[in-house]
């Protein structure tokens, strides 16, 4: 057997240890250290000065309380949504932006360019082009004679409209991760198929939607967690409103937060947290499962 | 003087040994070989010399000091890596110069040192280039100038020669041939081809699943093979081997035969063996030659006609595939029966346990 | 008659993209150059008055320069924080893809777990308290690193793997101590990764709107995001300062974006290949 100290010895003066330390104590104390608090906050009646254990009350509430519940339907809603229409769009897009278009630089810049930018500012914006009669998205419907919608003002709509713009500004992103991976996919398989007498949508479905598989997967896994945690694109937009229509669990938090309900708050993080646990881990494993049998 | 030593040295991952007792002495100025096929821990022995590995067991003494935790940079050693390792980011100059650097070297001595090792490899004039900017061989000859520039007592070299064409290799074992000569420094090289081995050592030490088989001068360990490990790996083309049977021992010589072998009377260390015994022939397809009234016979399966000599490949009776290299050109067809002798009595016998029996 | 078809789809593609994705743009910089009254109609019309000088000058000085203020927050916010990533991100990386130990498998769950779970607020700002950390801007930068190093760390690792560790060991050799051989060898290698990490977390921590809103409360320590945030319920009618405001904050990111639009690409779709 090895040697203790001289295996010590050799470990040390290479890949120190302590390299691991600065990162572990900020990340230790800055977020593990609340997100196990949170476990024992979210069983109390807390002013950050006294908390007072009432077991399982704030959890009952959030299955109970009307406005509760819809906040975490919404949010599923809204991740689903978001992640699957960033899955098509982004797939057809990236496919288009990696056959021979012309201005293909320019339209993937188009594209990506939202990634960036801020999205309290993009909130504002379609806020405005969304307005019910003056913004720009009725008056143009209205030329060509249909009757806008009520996009943010309309209880049952407002979800919608807001994931629509979180489309809008992360499909980008979806585009840009599925044309690194259409990329990858050597060219000889669509000479293979052509040859074999592969029709362009056939070849499509036979060997870009499979292959590009590892791609979809990165695409599904990041916008359905981020569309479980969004908040700042619905605060900008809606506030949660009209009512509580268009809350999610995120600005729920939110707004217990700023009332004072510190343990109810904490209680909104504790379920995105079990939310996001239960559904992206089998998610994942569905997934990754699928493509180890390929 | 920077002479080695290695005291029962073992290395092991976890529960697997991979090197297993190995004990060495190798003196000032020598240049040493480690050979054996892939896998059997020549790297693993050369790091732990270097120090990159930590010696699990037994001692490593390095000019009369014991270095077991001593730290690479104090050991006197420099090593030349399989892949170079040159770094990407800087120039040659700066290659060569990082180790000075590091030891906060003045930096006019560091620049004579670096101009002097340039000068040994002929390679002033790219002192300013990355390594992306050279060739292969250039590649090669920066690594070794890295390891000249620190003037070590000891070269380590891991298989420095494989990444290169055959033509290059030939090259550059002259040159480090020549280096060694002229620097007259303790030189440490791990290869597993034979030929590299027997052109470049004063001393071969053969390994084999982490065992030294046999340490010795190149010809040494091509004549007198100590076992049947060491026969087989050194020499090129490969010795031939049959099984046979003692048919009758007379002192320093045995009378031997086989189901491919007739009777044959061979001079050998015969302590210990008996009539009936079955041991192990083996020949060097150099030694062999064609002979009507030779006492083995095959049919000819493969003919490679070179002009100077000729390679056979002979398939013997007991289904065996022997190669043969006569001399000169000769005109041999496929399924030819064809009969050979053995030279001078040029045979080896190795007994059961596959040690090699040479007279004394 | 491909050719026919593509040039039908370039055609619907340009058009399209031009009404979904530029139109809204077009629209924030003609509101940032209409007046007051102009802008309150929210309409698409040109500008009667250029004024965009004018809006900008009063968007700045309002509520005494606040939006100054935030801009100078935000770059420090922005480039301590990202400084600290790179070097603390990169330590772990090199250690974690270079040393096989126990404490690999736990490490890699709790950087994936930082990627997934969502941060619990309140305990957070109790502890910031208790540190004396809450709405202070060094507190905000601690947190952006920790919530950002999960990233940080996998992109450093994935690109460690693709240097040689002879390198390593050949200035371990050359008498390297850990240190030189991290900060002179390994950390020179990852300047392109690095260019794509800085890059990255400049533009999400610039962008980010909900710490600072938690963390980093009070007159004085406005981010760049939150002005816009106060701006919105402030001057409900002032649409044309709030598009200027809207305007200036979309330049950092267009400015990276115009110059490392490459690495940021690189960095997003890190990963993507293999899963
Ligand atoms: N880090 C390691 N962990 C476990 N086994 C190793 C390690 N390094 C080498 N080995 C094993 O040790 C043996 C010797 O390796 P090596 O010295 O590299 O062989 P060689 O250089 O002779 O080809 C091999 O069987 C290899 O699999
Ligand atoms: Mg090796």
């Amino acid at each position: 057997m090895a040697n203790p100290t001289s295996r010590a010895y050799a470990r040390r003066s290479t890949y120190p240890g302590w390299f691991f330390l600065p990162a572990a104590i900020i990340y230790g104390v800055l977020f593990l250290v609340p997100t196990f608090a949170s476990l024992y906050f979210s069983l109390t009646r807390w002013s950050l000065f006294s908390s007072e254990f009432i077991g399982l009350t704030n959890f009952y509430q959030f299955f109970e309380e009307p406005f509760l519940v819809q906040g975490l339907v919404n949010t599923v809603i809204f991740a689903m949504i978001t992640s699957g229409l960033k899955v098509v769009l982004g797939l057809l897009l990236a496919v288009l932006l990696t056959s021979r278009i012309a201005l293909r630089g320019y339209l993937r810049s188009v594209v990506f360019f939202p990634v960036l930018v801020s999205t309290v500012g993009v909130g504002i914006t379609f806020t405005v082009l969304m307005h019910p009669t003056q913004g720009a998205i009725n008056v143009a419907l209205e030329l060509v004679g249909i009757d806008g919608p009520h996009w943010l003002t309309n209880p049952s709509l407002a979800l919608y409209s807001v994931a629509l713009v979180d489309v809008w500004k992360g499909v980008g992103l979806a585009t840009v991760i599925y044309i690194a991976g259409l990329v990858a996919i050597p060219k000889d398989y669509y000479e293979a198929a052509r040859i074999d007498g592969s029709t362009p949508t056939q070849s499509f479905f036979y060997i870009t939607l499979p292959l590009s598989r590892p791609a979809t997967v990165t695409v599904i896994t990041l916008s359905f967690i981020g569309g479980l945690k969004t908040f700042d694109l619905i605060w900008a937009m809606t506030r949660g409103g009209p009512g509580f229509s268009s809350d999610t669990i995120a600005s729920i938090i939110y707004k217990q937060y700023q009332a004072g309900f510190y343990g109810l708050s904490t209680a909104g993080n504790v379920v995105l947290f079990v939310l996001i646990a239960l559904l992206v881990v089998p998610l994942t494993m569905y997934l990754n499962r699928r493509e180890g049998h390929e | 003087m920077a002479g080695l030593e290695l005291k029962a040295i073992q290395k092991s991952y976890g529960a697997v040994e991979v090197i297993k007792g190995v004990n060495l002495e190798i003196s000032h100025g020598e240049f040493v070989v480690f050979v054996g096929p892939s896998g059997c821990g020549k790297s693993t022995l050369l790091r732990m010399i270097a120090g990159l590995e930590d010696i699990s067991a037994g001692e490593l003494w390095i000019a009369g000091k014991k270095c077991n935790h001593v730290e690479p940079r104090d050991r006197g050693i420099a090593m030349v890596f399989q892949s170079y390792a040159l770094y990407p980011h800087m120039t040659v100059y700066e290659n060569f110069g990082f180790g000075l650097k590091l030891a906060k070297t003045p930096k006019d001595v560091r620049d004579r040192k670096i101009r002097d090792a340039a000068r040994i490899l002929q390679m002033e004039h790219l002192l300013d280039r990355k390594p992306s900017q050279l060739s292969g061989g250039q590649r090669q000859r920066v690594a070794i100038g890295r390891a000249i520039v620190r003037q070590p007592e000891v070269f380590l070299f891991d298989e420095p020669l494989s990444n290169l064409d055959a033509a290059l290799r030939v090259d550059m074992r002259m040159e480090l041939a020549n280096l060694h000569r002229d620097l007259g420094s303790t030189m440490i090289y791990v290869t597993h081809d034979q030929v590299e081995a027997m052109t470049l050592a004063d001393k071969i030490v053969v390994l084999n699943g982490g065992v030294v088989q046999q340490v010795g001068s190149p010809i040494e360990l091509y004549q007198r093979p100590e076992n049947l490990f060491v026969a087989g790996f050194i020499g090129s083309p490969k010795m031939n081997f049959t099984e046979v049977t003692i048919d009758s021992i007379n002192g320093g010589q045995v009378t031997v035969s086989g189901a491919d072998i007739q009777p044959t009377e061979l001079s050998a260390d015969t302590t210990g063996l008996g009539e009936g015994d079955t041991v192990t022939l083996g020949t060097r397809p150099h030694d062999l030659l064609a002979d009507a009234s030779g006492n083995i016979s095959g049919h000819v399966s493969l003919v490679e006609r070179l002009g100077n000599e000729t390679n056979v490949s002979l398939k013997l009776r007991s289904g065996a595939t022997w190669l043969v290299v006569l001399d000169g050109d000769r005109e041999l067809r496929h399924g030819q029966e064809l009969q050979l002798g053995i030279e001078d009595q040029k045979a080896m016998i190795f007994d059961a346990a596959g040690q090699a029996r040479h007279m004394a | 008659m491909s050719l026919i078809r593509r040039h039908w789809l370039s055609v619907v593609a340009i058009l399209v993209s031009f009404v979904v994705f530029v139109i809204p743009f077009i629209f924030i910089v003609l509101t940032a150059m209409k007046d007051k009254r102009q802008s309150a109609l929210l309409d698409f019309s040109w500008p009667e008055k250029f004024q965009l000088w004018e809006n900008i000058v009063d968007v700045i000085t309002t509520r005494n320069w606040q939006l100054l203020t935030a801009f100078i927050n935000s770059t420090i916010l922005t480039v301590a924080s990202v400084t600290l990533l790179v070097v603390f991100a990169a330590m772990v990386g090199f250690v974690l893809q270079r040393r096989r130990t126990r404490w690999n498998g736990l490490i890699n769950f709790l950087i994936l777990a930082g990627l997934m779970i969502p941060p619990a607020i309140v305990p957070t700002i109790w502890l910031l308290q208790a540190m004396g950390l809450f709405a202070k801007l060094h507190g905000l930068i601690l947190i952006e690193v920790a919530y950002h190093l999960p990233f940080s760390i996998l992109l450093y690792r994935a690109f460690i793997a693709t240097i040689p560790k002879d390198l390593d060991e050949a200035a371990i050799i050359d008498g390297a101590r850990p240190l030189d051989v991290f900060f002179r060898i390994i950390m020179p290698l990852l300047w392109p990764v690095t260019v794509t990490n800085i890059v990255v977390q400049s533009v999400t921590i610039f962008n980010d709107f909900t710490n600072p809103l938690y963390y980093l409360p009070g007159r004085g320590n406005e981010t760049v995001q939150l002005t816009l945030y106060n701006f919105q319920s402030q001057f409900n009618t002032s649409y044309h300062l709030l598009f200027t405001n809207i305007l200036l904050i979309t330049i950092p990111p267009l400015i990276v974006f115009l110059f490392f639009n490459r690495q940021i690409v690189a960095g997003v779709t890190a990963g993507a290949v293999k899963g």
